[in-house]
């Protein structure tokens, strides 16, 4: 290495989402000065010469913070930038299906009355030939005017007609109920009324308000009322479970009427370890995938059944990383999956009102990495780019392996010590590195990270929208309660002077970076607060515990003392506390990584990078 | 549900003044204010909707959600922000609807400023007995605490020049009813079909 005057080294990080970069003197000995740091989105696929650009801007911004300017550069420094693909894919694995019309089993929010009737379905227009004595149940379209309906229900309660309940189109059922002499229950907004059986026994439940239907959730309770026998009962218990928690319910007892819970073939993923392959099928749940891939781990390849939905997502995967690196597929491998339990809102088919039912689903994120990119490709850019801007040329180095770069990096928070670990903690992957008291550096990479928080957050809630998911991941809640002031997710309150915006007004909102956004949908604060914790908790606090387990030292926990936390997500207002929460039972000190002491969990790697060139030149020259 | 008001019964409002207009201590209520001519000079929006269908989908609204109604007569204005903004000033919850005789419509609170509001209905063609009950649904859920999605409003910008010049007219018309010191007033509302 060459000596002389101290040199203007700038270390530069190329990460799946963000560029960092820093600058330092490093002089002859290997002593060291950090003058300025710099980022900016990464641009391209990470690992391909796409990257040049976003290192012009990051590098830049370093420079500029530092005051300094290109022409002064003595080397630039990047990562070996391997690029690392992951993807998601989500499959359904339960079906409600409703025939016959059994059941209504949808919430409206306004049902009328209270109470149970029991009786025979009957049209509306039927309804002045009934009998007398006759029980009847009335339908009503959505059409009818509500003084007409009550009318018509009041003089047929007159004439001896046994009026027991209604089933309505329209979203009326407050405005008959309050127009009737006696208090019966009342379904509304059954968006397909005319579907309802007509002449069939039946019942209607509406509870009082806050609590929910007792007896139609309650096979006995049907079974009491339809006078079913053993054989009966058990083909209507399916109708009764999925009625629980309920405040209204329609169930009409059809000859061949039936729900059921079916479960959807969603394909199976053959797993293959370094010496045997298990096949699972995805619809066994989560748990048993993760069970499988820890009895076979380290994972070498794993292939989806061709055909299905876990199929088409590995296959994808694959061909995306086979075109970046000029890889044939069947060479590239996946290294590592995550499997995920959700539950997602779905139509129920069948259903009568657009019921909603949650069914089992089960998320996947595949990650695969090449052990080397295109990185001499990547450095020629870099060099290319760079020298517009220093008119003259750079000399562009490939420093080392991230992982090691990381910990270098790491270890200049203040308070930490070799043995160390770094949990980077990403948006594709969460990346662990384990470094003993010799420098000894051993990494990990395990799928799942950010991007698979927010596809949780935006399937459990039904937004089908990933920008109001990503909100909803990043930004703590709070509901705004008067235009003067909110009330936050921890049930503190603010109050502000000037009045918040209508939009606002009376909605769950977002606390951004730029202001409050409204939360869209019917969704409170408490679901949308549990919804987002538990997707962290099982995307984030899982990982971090898999890949802790992974590179600790005999696979015990205990063995480790400190770790520091990395990467965008480290960011996170709630996830650092929560991997924290986590280890705390093996006595691991645990926290968010401050990089020279000044710069948080950001630079890390750029860090690294310029700290692992002083230390060579320093032992260079003291050779 | 409703239907198109070409097969409804006709009906007709009688509207009585009980007295000037006091503000509301019931938490669960919203108000509507009415606008100078509203059901006395005019019988009908802009786009034939008899304003005793307006009423009572408004009403029913309201009702269906559970909340209470008052309404009142804003005689000294005809400006529908002042209206709507004054009814929310009245209401007990804070919430109040204003419609205009034509039909122009909107929900205010009594803390936004008057020239702001919850939910605007500024093309008074487009809106249908549909969209004035889902008004006073959503005016009883923002009472109740409740976050509804905002009412779905056509938009047609033919309308504006259709209807412009007539607009202009029920305006004039309207303004030159107001009383200047008549104030607010509460009012009685009976609905009857027409004939019964």
């Amino acid at each position: 290495m060459a000596s002389g005057a101290p040199r203007l080294v700038v270390g530069v990080d190329i990460g799946n989402s963000t560029t960092e970069a820093c600058c330092a003197r490093v002089d002859d000995d290997g002593g060291l000065e950090y003058l300025g740091s710099g980022l900016a989105p990464t641009t391209g696929i990470k690992g391909t010469p796409d990257n040049a650009e976003g290192v012009r801007r990051a590098a830049g911004q370093a420079l500029a913070d530092g005051g300094c300017r290109w022409p002064e550069v003595d080397l630039v420094l990047t990562n070996e930038a391997t690029p690392v693909i992951s993807g998601l894919a989500m499959e359904t694995i339960t079906e409600t299906v409703v025939t016959e019309s059994t059941m209504i089993g949808h919430d409206p929010r306004t049902p009328g009355g209270s109470g149970i009737g029991v009786g025979t379905t009957v049209a509306l227009a039927d309804l002045a030939d009934r009998p007398v004595g006759e029980d009847v149940l009335v339908v009503v379209p959505a059409a009818a005017d509500f003084e007409d309906v009550a009318e018509a229900l009041v003089a047929a309660a007159h004439r001896g007609v046994g009026v027991r309940g209604a089933i309505l189109g329209g979203d009326d059922a407050v405005l008959v109920a309050n127009r009737l002499e006696e208090t019966l229950p009342i379904v509304d907004e059954v968006t397909l009324v005319d579907e309802v059986p007509l002449g069939m026994l039946a019942a209607v439940e509406v509870a009082e308000p806050g609590r929910t239907i007792r007896t139609l959730s309650n096979s006995y309770g049907i079974a009491t009322l339809f006078d079913l026998d053993a054989e009966q009962t058990k083909m209507i218990s399916p109708v009764a479970r999925s009625l629980t928690g309920n405040r209204s319910a329609v169930v009409v007892r059809t000859p061949g009427g039936d729900i059921t819970d079916r479960r959807v073939p969603a394909g199976s993923i053959a797993l293959r370890g370094r010496s045997s392959t298990v096949s699972v099928e995805v619809d066994a749940g989560a748990d048993e995938i993760m069970r499988s891939l820890a009895r076979i781990r380290p994972l070498v390849d794993a292939e989806g059944e061709s055909g299905t939905h876990v199929g088409g997502m590995l296959a994808g995967v694959r061909d995306a990383m086979s075109e970046l690196t000029g890889q044939r597929p069947d060479e590239v491998a996946i290294e590592d999956l995550l499997a995920v339990d959700t539950l997602v809102p779905q139509e129920v088919r069948g259903g009568l009102a657009k019921e909603v039912a949650r069914e089992d689903a089960v998320l996947l994120a595949a990650m695969v990495r090449t052990s080397r990119g295109p990185m001499e490709q990547v450095a020629a850019e870099v060099r290319r780019v760079l020298a517009e801007e220093a008119e003259r040329v750079l000399e562009v180095e490939i420093g080392g392996v991230e992982a090691e770069m990381a910990v270098g990096g790491a270890l200049t928070t203040p308070g930490t010590g070799e043995p160390i670990v770094v949990l980077d903690l990403g948006g594709g992957s969460t990346d662990a590195a384990h470094a003993d008291t010799d420098g000894e550096v051993y990494a990990v990479h395990v799928a799942g990270a950010g991007d698979l928080v927010t596809t949780l957050i935006d399937a459990e809630l039904g937004l089908d929208d990933k920008q109001v998911a990503e909100e909803v991941k990043r930004y703590p809640l709070a509901k705004v309660e008067s235009f003067f002031h909110v009330r936050h997710e921890d049930g503190t309150v603010q109050f502000f002077t000037e009045p918040l915006s209508p939009e606002l007004f009376a909605r769950v909102v977002v606390l951004t970076d730029d202001g409050m956004h409204a939360v869209p949908g019917r969704h409170d604060l408490a679901t949308l607060r549990h919804t987002r914790r538990e997707a962290k908790r099982r995307v984030f606090v899982v990982n971090a515990l898999r890949a802790l387990e992974q590179i600790a030292p005999g696979g015990t926990l205990r063995q480790i003392e400190f770790v520091v936390l990395l990467g965008g997500s480290a960011l996170d207002f709630e996830i650092p506390d929560m991997i924290a929460d986590a280890v705390a039972p093996y006595g691991i000190v645990c926290g968010t990584g401050n990089v020279r002491g000044s710069l948080g969990p950001r630079n890390a790697v750029a860090s690294g990078l310029v700290s692992g060139h002083a230390r060579r030149r320093r032992v260079s020259g003291a050779a | 549900m409703t239907s198109t008001e070409t097969d409804r019964p006709e009906r007709t409002a009688e509207i009585t003044e009980k007295g000037p207009a006091g503000r509301g201590e019931r938490e669960d209520e919203v108000v509507l204010g009415i606008s100078p001519a509203f059901c006395s000079f005019f019988t009908k929006t802009i786009s034939n909707i008899p304003l005793a269908e307006v009423l009572r989908e408004v009403m029913a609204g309201v009702e269906e959600q559970g909340v209470s109604l008052r309404i009142v007569r804003v005689k000294d204005s005809s400006d529908l922000a002042k209206i709507a903004h004054r009814a929310a000033r009245l209401s007990g919850s804070g919430i109040g609807v204003g419609i205009l005789s034509r039909g122009t419509s909107m929900i205010h609170q009594k803390d936004l400023a008057k020239l702001s509001n919850l939910e605007l209905f500024p093309q008074a063609p487009l809106l249908t007995p549909e969209t004035f009950r889902a008004i006073g649904s959503n005016a009883a859920q923002y009472a109740k605490g409740e976050s509804p999605a905002p009412v779905p409003v056509q938009n047609d910008f033919m309308a504006r020049p259709r209807y412009q010049a007539k607009a202009a007219l029920l305006h004039l018309k309207e303004t030159e009813m107001i009383e200047p010191d008549g104030g607010i007033v509460e009012v009685d509302v009976s609905i009857r079909r027409a004939g019964s």
